[in-house]
Parts: structure tokens; C-alpha cells; sequence
């Protein structure tokens, strides 16, 4: 295996680099996924451009409007222990929190992890569920695409091959939201979920759900909007969940693997769905 | 891993076992194959491209019709190919069974595929989802092609 390496300081450089070699190129973030697939011989790419040294990438931040920027570059582990994650929702952090393993953390980065779109990741049904957009560069310019519309099937994305993700940007909380993020582990606690789900609700003053959000991870080819459910739930008091919650069933398209039959999961979709619709609801 | 796939086309068996028994026009039919000839003995030669994000695999090998009975609308498939570059390979049977209900023709096929080398790595989910897009969109094109003739 051999590549040229390139390692530019500034994002102009790389857009260059990237437009400039094409499908012959492939750029590197953290690492904890190219490398494997460059080890494994599934990727042979000319060049490897490293984006570590772009500082404009990195960051996590408040906006003005009371949302949260993440840099691209940004660890999971750093928005793990960030304040500004953490007062924005704690569940944000604990989605970041629960990803493989502390030294997996420190390495992933947040648009390294969105760009390679394995679908039983932890953190983009969060973002999904919190309505974010990935702002994605090219040399041709700047668009913003809702990390929901980001991935479009296994490892594939809807970004030009192009354009480099600069940031995560997530919209200032509606008052009175409620979030979580529930990951079941059946086998180890660095493992990929068997299913995951993320959701965000929020409640009308009659204690009734007036908005909900949620997103699964590892039934389907990308993160999955369990739109049926959202829609259910509406006008629904705490203790009337169960019927939404079983909706979900019809919304998913898990496979059988190692982590369980494609039925089991169907099951599991439904209980850990109506575990954090309940959470949310205590 | 197994998969069954099955289409239904708006034209009589016998015209769709024509179709299919043309391998080389048949193939046409699936996205990514590309040069596909006889190599002697019922069998062919081609490639198949596939691409998995950023993973772009070229297997290249060979099909061969092991078994057909045109009265039944059944036939055995055999197909073999590899990835050099990646290393890697894949072994299918496959069996086609074309049912006449109602004036239109219902495809069958049934497929047992072992990927062997590094291309197992993508686990199941994802080798099932390519099979089930390659297969959906050969029963697709198969029908328009047929229903153009």
C-alpha cells in the first residue's frame, strides 16, 4: 500500500488537493476508520490528505443565537467534556459519551464519524434528532445539509466527493425540550449498538407531547426517522406511549448479524424506543 | 447467506425465458457489469463493479447456466469472482424459477452467496443490501426490456 501523503494547514489547500485527484484522493480525519479500511486493502487511494492541522476545523462553541457549533475536527471525546455540550444537552454528551472506548474517542472526530455514515454509529441520530446541518466546503462554495438528509445508505453519503464537512452546526433549543440518547449493549460496552435511539420531545402546557423527534441507529442503512411514531405521539399524555412506540416496527429494515436476528431486533426497536419515549416522559 | 428476490413482469414466460437465457443481454441488465462473453462449455466471462462508499470492488469471473428446463421455467446458476486488488471472492448458486400468473410472469431467484477474504469484512448487512439493489434493479430492467419488445 502506498499513497502520497499530504498534510496542508489551511482548508484551501486540501479543497485543492481534493479537486485536484478526485476519487484518487481520500482525506483523513481521525483516523479510526480509513486507517482500517486502509489496512484491510478495501481502500487504495493515491493520495491520503490529512486535515488535522487545519485549526480553522476544530472547535466547539456557542452561537449567538444559543446553539452549538462543533468543529469537524473536534474529538468525540472533547465534545464529550465540553461545558458548552453540556449546557446546550447533556444528552448530546452522553450520546459522544457512549461511543467505543475512551482511546476510540480521543481519535474519532464529529465529521470524520459523519462522513464515513456507518449506520450504527452513535452521535448522528442525536444530531438528527436535534435538527443539526453539517455545513459542507468545496472549492466550488459553501451549502448546509441536515445531518437526517447527510447519509444516504451504508457508508455513502450525499456529499460531492469534493466537498470537506467544516462543521456541525445545532439550532438553539426550543424551551422545554426533552432529549435522550438510549443505546442497547446485549454483549459488550464498546460495542456497536444492537439498536439505538435518540429523541428529542417537548411537552405542551397540559403535560401532553406537543413535538417529538426521534431517530434509530443500526436498523436500517442509515439513521432511521421514526416518523410514525413522532406523529403518534402528538397529543399523547405520559402513560399512553405503548401503541406510538410500537409503531416503530413498521418504519425500520434491520438485517440479521451477529448482534441478533432482524426479528429480535424489530422487538428490541420497539422496548428501547418506549424506554426513552418513557424516560423522557418521567 | 441466502436471499430470494422475486419480480413480477407484465409479459408471458416464455418471452422472459428468452430474455433471461441470453446471458450476455441478460447481464446488461445488471448495473455495474461490464464486457461479458462466452467462454466455452455454457459458460461466461465478465466483471461486475461494485461500489460501497468509498470502497470500489471489481470482481471478475465467471457464470455458468448449470442446469435449465425450459418446460418447468427453472435453471441453476453457478457464479464465481474475485477482487485481485482487494483480495477477495465471492461464490454464488443461484436458481431461477419463471411462474406464469395471470398473463404476467413472476421471477424467482433464489440465492445462497459465500463471500470469502477480505471482502467479508463489510459484514452481512451491507453485502445483503447490495445483493438486494443489484438483484431489484436486474427484475426491473429485465421488465422494462421486456415489456419494450
Amino acid at each position: 500500500m502506498t499513497f502520497e501523503y499530504h498534510e496542508p494547514r489551511e482548508l484551501g489547500p486540501a479543497l485543492d488537493l481534493l479537486a485536484r485527484h478526485g476519487q484518487d484522493a481520500h482525506l483523513i480525519a481521525g483516523g479510526t476508520a480509513t486507517v482500517l479500511l486502509l489496512r484491510q486493502g478495501l481502500l487504495r487511494p493515491g493520495h491520503v490528505i490529512g486535515l488535522r492541522r487545519i485549526e480553522s476545523l476544530g472547535g466547539i462553541a456557542r452561537t449567538s443565537d444559543g446553539g452549538l457549533r462543533i468543529g469537524a475536527m473536534a474529538t468525540h471525546r472533547a465534545v464529550e467534556r465540553s461545558p458548552m455540550a453540556r449546557a446546550y444537552s447533556p444528552a448530546l454528551t452522553d450520546a459522544f459519551a457512549s461511543v467505543a472506548t475512551i482511546r476510540i474517542r480521543n481519535q474519532a472526530t464529529v465529521g470524520g464519524n459523519l462522513a464515513h455514515a456507518d449506520p450504527a454509529q452513535d452521535p448522528p441520530p442525536m444530531l438528527a434528532a436535534f435538527g443539526a446541518t453539517v455545513t459542507a466546503r468545496s472549492s466550488r462554495g459553501e451549502r448546509t445539509i441536515p445531518v437526517a438528509d447527510l447519509a444516504v445508505d451504508h457508508f455513502t453519503t450525499s456529499l460531492a466527493g469534493d466537498e470537506i464537512i467544516t462543521e456541525v452546526v445545532l439550532p438553539p433549543i426550543v424551551e422545554g425540550t426533552r432529549a435522550a440518547y438510549l443505546k442497547f449493549l446485549p454483549k459488550t460496552a464498546d460495542d456497536y449498538a444492537t439498536v439505538s435511539v435518540a429523541a428529542t420531545l417537548r411537552l405542551a402546557s397540559d403535560g401532553t407531547v406537543a413535538a417529538a423527534s426521534i431517530f434509530l441507529g443500526a436498523v436500517g442503512p442509515t439513521p432511521i426517522r421514526a416518523r410514525r411514531v413522532e406523529d403518534a405521539l402528538r397529543g399523547r399524555a405520559r402513560g399512553d406511549i405503548g401503541e406510538a412506540a410500537a409503531l416503530v416496527g413498521e418504519e425500520i429494515d434491520p438485517v440479521d448479524d451477529a448482534r441478533g436476528s432482524s426479528e429480535y431486533k424489530r422487538r428490541m426497536a420497539r422496548v428501547w424506543t418506549e424506554r426513552t419515549l418513557a424516560q423522557l416522559l418521567r | 447467506m441466502k436471499f430470494t428476490h422475486t419480480a413480477m413482469v407484465a409479459v408471458p414466460r416464455a418471452k422472459v425465458w428468452a430474455q433471461v437465457m441470453d446471458v450476455p443481454a441478460a447481464a446488461r441488465c445488471v448495473p455495474g457489469v461490464a464486457s461479458v462473453r462466452p467462454s466455452g462449455n455454457g459458460k461466461y466471462e465478465g466483471t461486475l463493479a461494485v461500489q460501497v462508499g468509498p470502497v470500489r470492488l471489481v470482481l471478475d469471473g465467471d457464470l455458468a447456466i448449470t442446469a435449465r428446463d425450459e418446460n418447468a421455467g427453472t435453471a441453476a446458476l453457478r457464479a464465481e469472482a474475485k477482487d485481485s486488488r482487494v483480495g477477495g471472492a465471492i461464490r454464488a448458486t443461484m436458481s431461477l424459477a419463471l411462474a406464469e400468473k395471470g398473463g404476467e410472469t413472476e421471477i424467482r431467484i433464489e440465492t445462497d452467496l459465500a463471500v470469502m477474504g477480505r471482502l467479508g469484512e463489510f459484514g452481512q448487512a451491507v453485502i445483503k443490501r447490495k445483493a438486494d439493489q443489484l438483484m431489484g434493479d436486474f427484475a426491473e430492467c429485465l421488465a422494462r426490456q421486456a415489456s419494450a419488445r
